[in-house]
């Protein structure tokens, strides 16, 4: 099916995927996360020890599913190219920085519009500095920003994503070797086959519709063009739909699960997020998908957001959850510690270092 | 609905070269805009550029002038 020749039928790619989301938000996946692509790349990086933190280790099929899912579309419908060479290095400290200020805001753009669906006005507050830096990726676009152009390369190359990924998931089913969260975020999730086959599906979806929260802002920005945020408009209503059906959803700032309040840093976290995912050509998710669909480049970013979701837990740059008091606990605000807020700050600055010196090369 | 027109699109290699497009084109009073590269096309979610059939010599003009690449230039129905 042909999503992208119409708003509608991109409203449509957006609804499936909401439609898979509250599923598995429904069969067990943490509250508000559903599908967080951040949060399961750092899930499952715990799971493979690359961090320590007990309770987000479980390697997650809905982002083996989605890279896999994008690879068999891609190749069954002729579009899979291997492609390779756009500055490798820099964008794998693009896909850190997309993670270290996803984990200071507590979900990436995807998780962002699903809390936005369930009336966490933190997220609300996130989207001003995600807009801001998307906005800020616009301009350097328009400056002449280039990570120059990948080209074609050894088609087994842009297959190893896939394969590494389908590994992942071999040695997650069949032996012992990762961790699993018995508490927290990590521990809640919905039954394997049905995480694995909603990863197919969101990753067939979007590589059809070419889905991207990044791109999306963007496009509106640059070219005025509405096509991509059809897509997630579709997304939002599914899950404003089910979260008002469930119960789940609550307008207000406090009592929201796995999120907090400061303010500054939910904006300065996101920002360093959109600016680096318009640096980098996509959101997250779109990362995972170019990756399943032959693009090297987008391999080496999935491969810096595992680098950036081990820095942030084994440095303490990851923001914590706020708490409520029980009887046995106190209130806890949440928030990122300075360590966090001295990352996300830096983040920022490099993002503005590699959009500076990174121009555009005229053909000779 | 608007109705669909064959048009000429030209495809290019990074994001950067769409927007040098665009400058390019707009100095030399070329005729097109920038549009998100029709589906019908290719995976990428780069941007493109759209004009007239009857356009493109002038459109290789003026990016033979500038030296803008482009990775292909196709006439589909946009």
């Amino acid at each position: 099916m042909n999503f992208s020749d119409s708003k509608k039928k991109l409203a449509l790619a957006g609804v499936i995927c909401g439609i898979v989301a509250a599923i598995l938000a429904l069969q067990g996946n943490p509250g508000n996360m559903a599908f967080c692509i951040a949060c399961f790349i750092r899930d499952t990086a715990g799971a493979m020890k690359l961090h320590n933190a007990a309770v987000v280790q479980y390697a997650r099929p809905e982002t083996i599913g989605i890279v896999i899912g994008a690879f068999a579309i891609a190749v069954a419908t002729k579009e899979y190219r291997s492609t390779a060479g756009s500055s490798p290095m820099i964008r794998f400290v693009l896909g850190m920085i997309i993670m270290i200020g996803s984990l200071v805001f507590l979900g990436c753009p995807l998780r962002m519009v699903i809390r936005m669906s369930a009336g966490d006005l933190n997220a609300w507050v996130a989207l001003i500095g995600f807009v801001g830096g998307v906005a800020t990726g616009a301009f350097f676009l328009k400056k002449g920003f280039s990570l120059g152009r990948a080209h074609e390369t050894n088609a087994m190359s842009g297959a190893v994503a896939p394969v590494l990924m389908l590994g992942i998931f071999v040695l997650s089913v069949a032996t012992t070797l990762f961790a699993v969260s018995e508490s927290g975020p990590g521990s809640m999730h919905a039954p394997i086959i049905l995480s694995l086959i909603g990863g197919l599906i969101v990753g067939a979806v979007a590589q059809k519709s070419r889905m991207c929260f990044a791109g999306s802002i963007r496009d509106i920005i640059l070219i005025r063009s509405f096509d991509l945020i059809s897509v997630i408009g579709g997304l939002f209503v599914v899950m404003l739909i089910f979260n008002i059906a469930t119960g789940h959803f609550s307008l207000s700032f406090a009592g929201q699960p796995i999120a907090h309040s400061q303010h500054l840093w939910n904006i300065l976290g996101m920002y360093a997020v959109g600016f680096a995912a318009v640096l980098a050509g996509g959101c997250p998710l779109r990362q995972l998908v170019l990756a399943g669909q032959g693009s090297s480049d987008a391999g080496v970013t999935v491969l810096g957001l595992f680098a950036g979701a081990a820095v942030a837990h084994n440095f303490g740059l990851a923001a914590s959850a706020a708490a409520a008091a029980t009887d046995t606990t106190e209130a806890v605000a949440g928030g990122p510690a300075t360590a966090g807020k001295v990352a996300v700050i830096i983040c920022i600055i490099v993002c503005f270092i590699i959009a500076a010196f990174n121009k555009r090369q005229a053909a000779k | 609905m608007r109705k669909k027109e064959l048009k000429l699109v030209v495809t290019f290699h990074t994001t950067a070269d769409a927007m040098a497009m665009e400058k390019a084109c707009k100095a030399h009073q070329a005729p097109g805009r920038l549009i998100p590269v029709p589906r019908a096309i290719s995976a990428g979610c780069g941007l493109s550029w759209c004009t007239e059939l009857s356009d493109r010599e002038c459109i290789e003009k003026v990016m033979k002038e500038v030296g803008i690449e482009q990775e292909a230039i196709h006439e589909c129905m946009v």
